[in-house]
């Protein structure tokens, strides 16, 4: 006889287990990475790594990797960049969503479509006259040169977000402030801004961890290392084909995780609503 | 108050876009720096090179094997999270992670887990008994593990939008369910999946038009090699325009795509209204 209350108890077990084990194909590759930037250049070769660490290899790596290849630069290049591109995208973005939302102008839902597909568009179709452009400009080599396009690649996901949560602000908030006098701009700056800030933290959120990321365009624009964000630093530290020093280039990639994991950790409730925008109804 | 943002995608999107379009109908000399109408020769030589073939399967694979593994995958851990196991918000936390992280980085991750001589999958391989695999350097591999990468990476996005469909739909029907009778199993496909499948179908659907995409997984991870074995259409563009200066060849490329993810994106928009999207928190 097969007892419920066992049987339960059980099933109630391997569901931890499962748990445990997806959260370990989750973590593995982070601590794998850790691991390895704990490591002298030998001992990496080491299978399994072992797990005794030496303070002074760590403090060698990490010093190597924060002060003789100066990634503080790069990693206020990417903050620079990654602001204001962000700011830029909001600032143009958001106005535009609002009149999506509220005029009602002829072909408004088309241009609304057309501007969403921009975000699907595959990069590399404009990478190339982007860069062109940008150096017939004079602006490779330039922060100003990384931010015109990025502003353009995170605008389209900006206004997408924004008219979503636009639509959900009653019209009739913006008429009785219209009624009391207040300009259509005004209406926008005064009263549904600070009703759609989690709207816009949401879409910030996403234009951050666009920008934080790129480098399809960026690594061409950018070609002296004082000017690289982090993923184009990485991408020249780390290509397949240059050999590296594993332990050297798992502290960079552990350098380049815990920016990430901050982020993560004080916006994951806007991840998760921007991801779920639109696909649930 | 479109204005700004309509002028700011005109200069950095559209214009690009339809320079693309000129390009590809165009030869550039490198040492002249001079453009030549050579009407369809670029599509011509495109269509009747074998590589370009083998990337578009590339890219074909990567998206169908890619993408149902991530989509089965996903919807299973959205149906297993639904026990609300205690600690499940950690691993959530987790999960969200690799969706975050600078594609060079998961490239460096998974390069050092792979590596042939210390990395430790392949010393799980052997311990297990599976013998040695060339997980980057064996040409009908190297792709397989570029889909596994590409679905530890993104397999999180699906459960994310699942998990929020399934978070919303109201209890009573399921406890309708199991009233009946119904066993789990008969529950999940009866009930649950038909009621998660716009989710579900959104969340494939946009997978499919990023895997189409694919640039930043294949640079960092394999690029593009052994010889042209995981090299896809964005990293066929990239390389001929970027590292050959092939820039028309590179245009008529990046045009093939641009229709293809045309078709996808109109795909898409069935699927997701732009306007009065619902925001699920």
């Amino acid at each position: 006889m097969k007892n419920p209350l066992s049987g339960r108890i059980i099933g109630r077990v391997i569901s931890y287990v499962v748990l445990a084990l997806i959260g370990l194909a989750g973590i593995a590759p982070f601590v794998y990475l850790l691991i390895l930037s704990f490591k002298t250049r030998l001992d990496v070769l080491t299978v399994p790594p072992d797990l005794h660490f030496d303070w002074s290899t760590i403090e060698e790596n990490y010093r190597t990797v924060i002060h003789d290849q100066h990634y503080v630069t790069f990693v206020v290049n990417s903050i620079v960049v990654t602001g204001l591109s962000t700011l830029i995208a909001l600032a143009l973005g958001v106005p535009a969503a609002y009149a999506f939302s509220r005029l009602r102008f002829r072909g408004a839902d088309t241009w609304a479509s057309t501007i969403l597909s921009f975000r699907f568009m595959p990069p590399i179709a404009v990478a190339i006259p982007i860069y062109l452009m940008i150096r017939s400009l004079g602006l490779v080599d330039s922060r100003v040169g990384l931010i015109l396009p990025y502003v353009a690649f995170s605008l389209p996901l900006v206004i997408w977000i924004m008219i979503g949560f636009f639509d959900e602000i009653p019209r009739e908030i913006d008429e009785s402030a219209m009624v009391d006098g207040l300009t259509r701009p005004m209406v926008l700056l005064r009263v549904l801004l600070p009703l759609a800030r989690p709207g816009m933290l949401v879409a910030a959120t996403f234009g951050v961890i666009f920008v934080w990321n790129e480098f399809l365009v960026g690594l061409y624009i950018v070609n002296s290392s004082d000017k690289e964000t982090i993923p184009i630093a990485a991408s020249s530290l780390l290509t397949v084909e240059s050999p590296i020093d594993w332990n050297i280039a798992a502290t960079v990639g552990v350098l380049t995780v815990i920016p990430i994991l901050i982020f993560s950790m004080v916006v994951q409730r806007y991840i998760v609503r921007g991801i779920t925008a639109g696909a649930v109804r | 108050m479109l204005g700004p943002a309509a002028l700011y995608l005109v200069a950095f999107s559209i214009y690009p876009l339809i320079t693309s379009l000129v390009r590809s109908f165009q030869d550039y000399n490198q040492t002249k720096a001079t453009w030549r109408w050579i009407g369809f020769r670029n599509y011509e030589d495109l269509f009747t090179s074998s590589e370009f073939w083998t990337v578009v399967k590339n890219t074909l694979i990567l998206m169908t094997a890619g993408v149902s593994i991530q989509v089965v995958a996903g919807t299973a851990l959205a149906l297993f999270f639904n026990q609300n196991l205690r600690g499940s918000a950690i691993v959530r936390g987790i999960l969200i992670l690799p969706m975050l992280l600078t594609p060079i980085v998961v490239g460096l991750m998974w390069r050092a887990l792979l590596n042939p001589q210390w990395g430790l999958l392949n010393w799980l391989a052997v311990k297990m008994g599976l013998g040695y695999v060339g997980w980057l350097s064996d040409a009908h591999v190297a792709l397989w593990t570029l889909v596994l990468v590409d679905s530890w990476q993104w397999t999180p996005f699906v459960f994310v939008v699942v998990y929020a469909r399934l978070q919303a739909l109201p209890q009573e029907v399921f406890e309708a369910g199991s009233v009946d009778g119904a066993s789990w199993f008969q529950r999940t496909r009866l009930l649950t999946l038909p009621l998660l499948m716009p989710a579900i179908v959104f969340a494939a659907i946009f997978r499919g038009i990023d895997a189409f995409r694919t640039f930043d997984l294949v640079y960092g991870l394999t690029n593009g090699g052994p010889v042209q074995a995981t090299s896809t259409l964005s990293f066929e563009g990239f390389q001929n325009g970027f590292e050959f200066q092939r820039y028309g060849y590179a245009s008529a490329v990046s045009y093939v795509m641009v229709i293809a993810a045309a078709i996808g994106i109109t795909l898409l928009l069935r699927v997701v209204r732009v306007r009065r999207m619902d925001v699920a928190t």
